[in-house]
């Protein structure tokens, strides 16, 4: 059988090329962890960790503490050597039957196998996020799991023995890297499946033993936020591929998934070049370079460093030019569409007052207060404490959608894209907006880059003397959010870096008393601080979000208490009307309910669900009306953890809320809970039943649509399922192109033939047609 | 045909990223337009992360022994002929047995262009390790030819739980059953129930919850789950049966205790159960005569005599005859006659002795000093710290 012994060369070398990839990953692997800081500290956490349950479980081995055995059935022992040999031998069996198959049989055969095995080069690309290991393991396990077993023991040999001293059940948690490399060897290469893809070999053992497995064992009373204990230390997510899919409930595995993998996915399309760290971390050696040698007057790095090195203060006399204001008249010629800085800042008005409000800290005020009494008499300060953004990459963007387009349906299809972009629209705030609501966001961040270079914030100006005004630092706040929705956080957090943690005393008003007089208050947007604040958690670092976030709150609290005893906002005695002084306590508090909503959330990425709840409770105070919606999230939670029970107490409350309400959505909402309730209670038919009873209130309701077709999925009914999806998306294109809907689509297209490449496809063009540059590709699957 | 299999794991909930703005902030309420516009958010509450469009599971997850394997099988005719006699058999291969898991055994006689043939199957794992789920199917082309082929899928079958167990034999002839149950999953997990099934020799209480008003609350409180490698002890007290219990001899040496039943939940209701083997513990050796107490005051009064009362087996093979003598220690005094008859005592009976004593001493005192003598063999048996008593002056007492 020559058609035979070329496959498996061909196989071999396939294994081959994969090997060669995963080592290069693997190094990749580490650069990047070394790169962050993150590896050194990983393994330090491992070992402490490991060494305290070690010490825990002595503790309680004191007298008799004895590993029970868990069978299903006391009959069945555990499984030894001499069971998996036989294993081994039916497999062997089965590989003899198959050579005995007749020519044409095999052929058949040939060819499918052969199919799937081009299928295969695609997975590792589909779903990046799973990690190189688990799929190179899965395909072909014969040489490259080896060769993967001996790197991974090198990193993780702390991780991987120590937990196994604690449990006495080592033989069998042993047998799995043997068991798995040595029927390889002999077999055929196992065919998988696409959809199969995720492999168990690799995340077996030792990623039971996560770092962060003992993470949230650490009840933390969110009032203390000094106390912050080792944060959870999942590997850095440069970019998230998908990061709104389940990052929450899922399994933790996939936080293994590094960026590295991830840009093998996508070398293709332009932006990822850009977030790439490696790629991004030389820009700031660079800029040092440069400000080195552009600005005499400092010898410090590009940024401001927090880290309090008096060096940095360098001639007092040079930062003494750069911090009188000077009028931006040339600059406002571009921002025609804005108010005029100093009509504001002439009538300094109540809503001013109540929105820019903020409590500076001790350092920050005194600045101020020297400011506002020496006027332009030398007032010397730090370089360390001013500001000075600028564009950390330039030009990012481009189209991703597009590029698939050329990728697969052709030049000819792809000039049919059109999209807005930067230089299509007015270069201004009207323009910017054109280009977020019809969502080009990417093209919105070069606009916004454009206007803030006219600010003289540009391109590698960071590091170098800026100033600030209300419009900047808008723009800042608008390219930053639109950054944290593209689900570039690693770019959102390197401009962020300069502003430091919003304090400093040139972002206030008082900093600039001739271009703002009497003006008083932050000239951060609100919503930039609880950006600010959010961004950690995205790129796991959630203590320090929380921190972040309870330092808002206390002000928030601050303010609100300095409203109730009759004091403006900052605590100065200013007369404020009772009315005024109502609408300020109303903003606060909505303000301080949406710093809680942000703790809620971060919470729920840590999954501390304890906490999550408590502080969705806490929200409802603050945002009654959402009474009914929040309630129905925490049941949501309560069914992630499998609790059942809970989760329909507080759908029952729901109803009992919204048995006063009476309305469309309301009902809606019920219904919803209930079939989420037989979700979990493993009856889809119910389900189905109650997500098609919502369609009939409401026949364009996404959710219930998109629901019930994973209900009949489940069901086995894939035909059915993808008549309903597809149904939905042809009905309101505008509407259902969501990424979610379409992940689930194309999931269903790999399930249900070979001609889902083509599907993909014409799916590809839909989107080409209605959506903006901001879609995210991943969700198509193609390659 | 195309042949395609997936891992039906529970779907997950989407969830977004909220970026909101207030409407003096450069996009005015453009963010938040576009927050509810956008599908998966909850309307009227944008800023929940946790939406409620359900997305499939994207790759095979692990998979916990007591958990149950889901898989949809589909078989699509993507040729432009008719195919006839479709067999679809799977089969799921364990390191010891193979199983068939197809739903149905018949042919389907045929499959038109564009049709497909699905189909879920349902295992629950019993086994740890190595599993591969063989896909055969075999048809015939319109040309008459047969066709086969068939595909395998390999996936490991993890341990979800990791139990240990610590027993205590109390005094009087109960056991105390500790049980620390840690998730070694890296999900949360919800444990529905852990009870211990007690062999057919014991009753059984539990005791994880305590009672507040006539409602028993938990003692684990408010955390209804269990973080990944978080660990919960449970506790239960196992009494043996009256039957038993008469006959104290019997349970003597390694007896079966029960077996613990574990069910937990985790992503929407996912489930899993498992139970352990069953747990043996070692009965402590009474020797050959048992002294247990059946009674005795907790505090008395300095000085003032007291009574308790013993329980005397004979746990050995033959008949005793016993003397009984009392020995004062620094702070226990025995009222009344030592080396006294006890007369004889035939294996498995018993007898109950009243005595009396007092303390000099106050505070926490160990009865001690009691000495059997078995005439038959001249054997003394000792029994010392038999229980504890609180002496407190006696003026304290009246007061």
């Amino acid at each position: 059988s020559n058609a035979k012994n070329e496959k498996r060369t061909s196989d071999e070398n396939d294994s081959r090329d994969i090997v060669q990839q995963k080592t290069q990953e693997e190094i990749l692997f580490h650069e990047e962890t070394i790169d962050l800081g993150g590896d050194e500290f990983e393994s330090e956490g491992n070992e402490t960790v490991s060494e305290d349950s070690n010490n825990f479980v002595d503790k309680l081995n004191e007298q008799m503490m004895e590993s029970v055995i868990i069978s299903d059935s006391p009959n069945n022992s555990e499984d030894d050597t001499g069971e998996l040999g036989c294993l081994q031998e039916i497999v062997d069996q089965m590989e003899a039957k198959d050579n005995q198959k007749s020519q044409t049989e095999v052929d058949k055969e040939e060819f499918l196998s052969n199919e799937s095995e081009t299928e295969h080069e695609e997975t590792p690309k589909d779903i990046s996020e799973i990690g190189t290991d688990d799929q190179a393991s899965l395909k072909e396990e014969s040489i490259q799991e080896a060769v993967k077993e001996e790197p991974k023991l090198g990193n993780n040999i702390s991780i991987e023995t120590k937990p196994n001293n604690i449990d006495e059940s080592t033989p069998e948690d042993q047998m799995l890297s043997p068991s798995t490399t040595k029927p390889s060897s002999e077999a055929e290469p196992i065919p998988v499946c696409t959809i199969f893809s995720q492999a168990n070999t690799a995340s077996s053992q030792p990623q039971l033993f996560l770092p962060d497995g003992f993470e949230p064992q650490m009840v933390k009373s969110p009032s203390f936020s000094s106390i912050i204990e080792t944060p959870v230390k999942s590997n850095p997510q440069v970019v998230q591929p998908s990061p709104s899919l389940s990052k929450f409930f899922g399994d933790t595995v996939n936080t293994n998934a590094l960026a590295s993998d991830f840009f093998d996915s996508f070398t293709t399309s332009n932006f990822i070049s850009v977030s790439n760290p490696n790629a991004s971390s030389s820009v700031p050696e660079q800029m040092s370079s440069l400000s080195n040698g552009g600005d005499g007057s400092s010898s410090n790095p590009s940024f401001p460093v927090q880290n309090g090195r008096s060096e940095a203060g360098g001639p007092p006399s040079s930062l003494e030019i750069t911090q009188s204001p000077k009028p931006f008249s040339q600059i406002q010629a571009v921002f025609a569409g804005s108010d005029d800085p100093f009509a504001t800042a002439l009538n300094m008005s109540e809503l001013d007052r109540r929105n820019d409000a903020w409590i500076p800290s001790e350092e920050t005020r005194n600045v101020l207060i020297s400011v506002a009494t020496q006027q332009y008499s030398a007032v010397f300060i730090d370089k360390e404490n001013l500001t000075m953004p600028g564009l950390k990459f330039d030009n990012i963007q481009g189209d991703a959608v597009k590029d698939l387009m050329l990728r697969f349906l052709g030049e000819q299809a792809a000039v049919k894209r059109q999209v807005l972009n930067a230089n299509s629209v007015e270069q201004s705030f009207v323009g910017l907006k054109q280009l977020i609501s019809s969502k080009n966001w990417r093209a919105a961040v070069d606009l916004c880059g454009r206007l803030l270079t006219a600010h003289g914030q540009g391109y590698k100006k960071s590091g170098l003397p800026a100033s600030h005004t209300t419009d900047s630092l808008q723009l800042w706040f608008v390219r930053l959010s639109l950054l944290v929705k593209l689900n570039l956080f690693q770019s959102a957090e390197m401009e962020f870096e300069p502003f430091g943690n919003l304090d400093q005393p040139d972002l206030y008003y008082e900093y600039y008393p001739n271009v703002y007089p009497g003006r008083k208050g932050s000239m951060v947007p609100f919503s930039m601080r609880i950006l600010h604040a959010e961004l950690p958690q995205y790129l796991g670092n959630p203590q320090e979000s929380l921190d972040r976030l309870h330092s808002m709150k206390i002000i928030c609290t601050k303010i609100l208490e300095n409203l109730e005893q009759g004091l403006a906002e900052d605590g100065s005695m200013t007369n404020i009307t009772q009315e005024n002084r109502q609408a300020s306590v109303q903003l606060w508090r909505s303000r301080l309910g949406r710093v809680m909503y942000s703790m809620a959330n971060c919470l729920l990425m840590m999954k501390d669900y304890v906490l999550a709840v408590d502080a969705y409770h806490s929200v409802i105070k603050y945002y009654p009306q959402q009474e009914p919606q929040l309630l129905s999230g925490i049941g949501r939670i309560f069914l992630q953890i499998g609790d059942i029970k809970t989760a329909e107490k507080y759908f029952q409350d729901v109803e009992k809320v919204t048995h006063k309400l009476d309305g469309l959505q309301s009902q809606i909402m019920v219904l919803m809970n209930r079939a989420f309730l037989h979700l979990g209670q493993n009856n889809f038919a119910e389900a189905h039943r109650f997500f098609t009873e919502i369609l009939r209130i409401d026949s364009s309701n996404a959710v219930a649509n998109n629901n019930a077709a994973v209900c009949l999925l489940y069901l086995g009914k894939l035909k059915d399922s993808l008549r309903q999806l597809e149904g939905m998306v042809q009905q309101d294109p505008q509407h259902y192109l969501h990424e979610s809907v379409l992940f689930n689509l194309t999931t269903m297209y790999e399930l249900e033939s070979s001609r889902s490449m083509q599907k993909k496809q014409a799916l590809l063009e839909a989107v080409a047609i209605k959506e903006g540059d901001s879609f995210n590709t991943q969700c198509l699957k193609l390659g | 045909l195309f042949f395609a299999v997936m891992r039906l794991t529970k779907p997950t909930l989407f969830t977004n990223i909220p970026v909101t703005c207030e409407e003096r902030d450069l996009p005015g309420n453009l963010f938040n337009q576009l927050m509810k516009d956008d599908p998966s958010t909850v309307k009227g509450a944008e800023t929940l992360m946790l939406g409620e469009m359900l997305t499939l599971p994207q790759n095979f997850g692990n998979i916990f022994l007591g958990e149950t394997f889901s898989s949809y099988i589909s078989v699509h005719n993507d040729s432009s002929q008719v195919v006839k006699d479709i067999l679809v058999k799977a089969d799921l291969q364990t390191s010891s047995q193979r199983l068939n898991l197809s739903a149905s055994s018949a042919a389907v006689a045929e499959l038109k262009p564009d049709c497909c043939i699905d189909d879920v199957i349902h295992h629950e794992v019993k086994e740890i390790g190595t599993h591969i789920l063989v896909c055969a199917v075999s048809y015939t082309t319109q040309t008459g030819e047969k066709m086969y082929f068939r595909k395998f899928f390999k996936f490991q079958v993890l341990k979800p739980l990791d139990v240990k167990t610590k027993f205590y034999n109390a005094e009087t002839d109960e056991v105390f059953l500790e049980a620390q149950i840690q998730n070694i999953t890296t999900s949360p997990m919800f444990m529905e129930k852990v009870s211990l099934e007690p062999s057919m020799m014991y009753n059984v209480a539990e005791l994880n919850t305590v009672d507040t008003a006539g409602e028993s609350e938990s003692t684990f409180g408010a955390r209804t789950y269990l973080q990944p490698m978080d660990t919960r002890q449970y506790l239960y007290c196992l009494k043996p049966k009256q039957e038993f219990a008469e006959k104290a001899g019997v349970i003597k040496g390694v007896t079966v205790i029960g077996k613990l039943d574990i069910v937990w939940k985790t992503n929407l209701g996912e489930r899993g159960r498992l139970q352990t083997s069953q747990l043996q513990r070692m009965a402590p050796g009474y020797g050959d005569v048992r002294l247990s107490l059946e009674t005795i005051p907790d505090t008395v009064n300095l000085e003032e005599p007291f009574d308790i009362t013993c329980k005397i087996t004979n746990c050995s093979e033959r008949t005793m005859d016993l003397v009984l003598e009392m020995c004062n220690t620094n702070s226990i005094h025995w009222c009344g006659v030592s080396g006294r008859q006890l007369g004889k005592l035939h294996p498995s009976s018993s007898l109950h002795l009243a005595l009396t004593l007092l303390s000099s001493v106050q505070g926490l005192q160990s009865v001690s000093g009691l000495r059997l003598t078995d005439t038959f063999l001249k054997r003394t048996y000792e029994y010392d710290d038999i229980a504890q008593v609180c002496v407190v002056s006696s003026e304290i007492k009246q007061s």
